[in-house]
């Protein structure tokens, strides 16, 4: 992939990220009152319902998505070299569908009401 | 000024004798209109033979003469000791170059990221055509007005020597040639086209400018590396998005005007 996608991926994401977030907040302490909001069984329900749930997932994946490859940007800037440049985009790569698979699993699991 | 001295404090290294830097004290006579560079080369004639520099023009023209005074990148030639307010004086290397000796720095790797971008009109038409042209390739004023100020760059090294980025990344080509780049880029005399992104689209090409503005901030001759570059990234996005309507037009192509001399030199 062209450093240039990436690059757009980079910013799309830090403006979806922004969106994302307020809507987040909003909903953990301005639309609910906080000590409800993180209430094991109001996250819950969250999760349940179909469009916070997606929301949740899609913050996930662009959150994830933006920060780790600030990581790459800062690690090809620490130190220079064919080898390091492919070993760092390769595990930042793999690194960053972990963690989306992983909280991808917990939102299922949550969601389908495997958590209770 | 007249009988006043100056403290020239002047950073000595000799890589092959030495581990580490250090730096010497020169007292050197203050006259009206003195510059970094007249009073370096006092200590030099005067005071200490053995002190290396590099200077040339001493009229801001040849970029001979960077270095880090005061803890800001300037040429020595048109800094005004007035111009500082202070009567102690430093002055170093500039940073991200290894050090030759004492102010004089290794700048290959500077006009190799220099070269490394074609900084020259690409044309890919006809070679008789380049050899022997039929016309004249004209710039319209609006075409020029939009590169200029990227031509004036004198390659003095003072822009990369500020460069965070290029303090920490080796492979990052810098702004003096990221802004090359542009002004090639913007120049419809060239055809390199796609090449051109090719060279700057990379893991460590354009994008890893974090914009922090201090190489236009100590460009001796004006020029705004820190907008070439962003409005280089521009283009690349805009030349290479998934979403583009119609490629950006970097150049309005190749056109040829006669000769309005034609006439003139054709008659023997």
């Amino acid at each position: 992939m062209r450093e240039s996608t990436i690059m757009q991926l980079q910013y799309g994401t830090a403006v979806l990220a922004l969106g994302l977030v307020t809507v987040h907040l909003l909903m953990q302490g301005v639309l609910v009152p906080y000590g409800e909001a993180v209430s094991f069984q109001h996250v819950l329900s969250v999760y349940r319902n179909v469009v916070d749930g997606a929301l949740l997932e899609v913050l996930l994946i662009v959150v994830l998505a933006h920060g780790f490859n600030g990581l790459r940007i800062i690690l090809l800037e620490w130190r220079q070299s064919a080898g390091w440049t492919r070993g760092v985009n390769s595990m930042v790569l793999l690194v960053t569908l972990a963690a989306i698979s992983y909280g991808t699993r917990t939102v299922i699991l949550a969601a389908t009401g495997q958590v209770t | 000024m007249g009988g006043e001295e100056l403290v020239l404090r002047i950073q000595r290294f000799d890589p092959s004798l030495e581990k580490h830097p250090h730096l010497e004290r020169y007292a050197v006579p203050l006259n009206d209109g003195m510059t970094v560079l007249d009073a370096l080369l006092y200590a030099k004639d005067r005071l200490d033979h053995g002190i290396a520099m590099r200077f040339s023009c001493r009229m801001a023209s040849c970029g001979s003469c960077g270095m880090k005074i005061n803890g800001r990148p300037r040429l020595a030639c048109e800094t005004q000791l007035a111009d500082l307010r202070s009567s102690t004086v430093t002055v170093q290397p500039m940073d991200n170059f290894p050090i030759v000796r004492d102010l004089v720095v290794d700048l290959e790797s500077f006009f190799s990221k220099h070269r490394a971008v074609s900084p020259h009109l690409v044309r890919k038409g006809d070679p008789q055509e380049q050899e022997s042209p039929t016309g004249e390739y004209l710039v319209t004023p609006q075409e020029l007005d939009s590169l200029v100020q990227f031509t004036y760059c004198i390659k003095c090294g003072l822009c990369s020597s500020s460069c965070p980025t290029s303090s920490t990344d080796s492979l990052f080509p810098g702004p003096q040639a990221l802004a090359q780049e542009y002004r090639y880029l913007q120049d419809p005399r060239d055809e390199a086209g796609d090449e051109r992104l090719d060279l700057v689209d990379t893991e460590h090409g354009v994008w890893r400018c974090h914009f922090a503005g201090t190489c236009s901030a100590v460009c001796p001759k004006g020029v705004d590396p820190a907008l070439g570059i962003q409005l280089l990234k521009r283009h690349i996005m805009a030349a290479r998005s998934p979403f583009r309507r119609r490629k950006p037009k970097a150049s309005s192509g190749a056109r040829v005007f006669p000769n309005p001399n034609e006439d003139l030199l054709k008659r023997p």
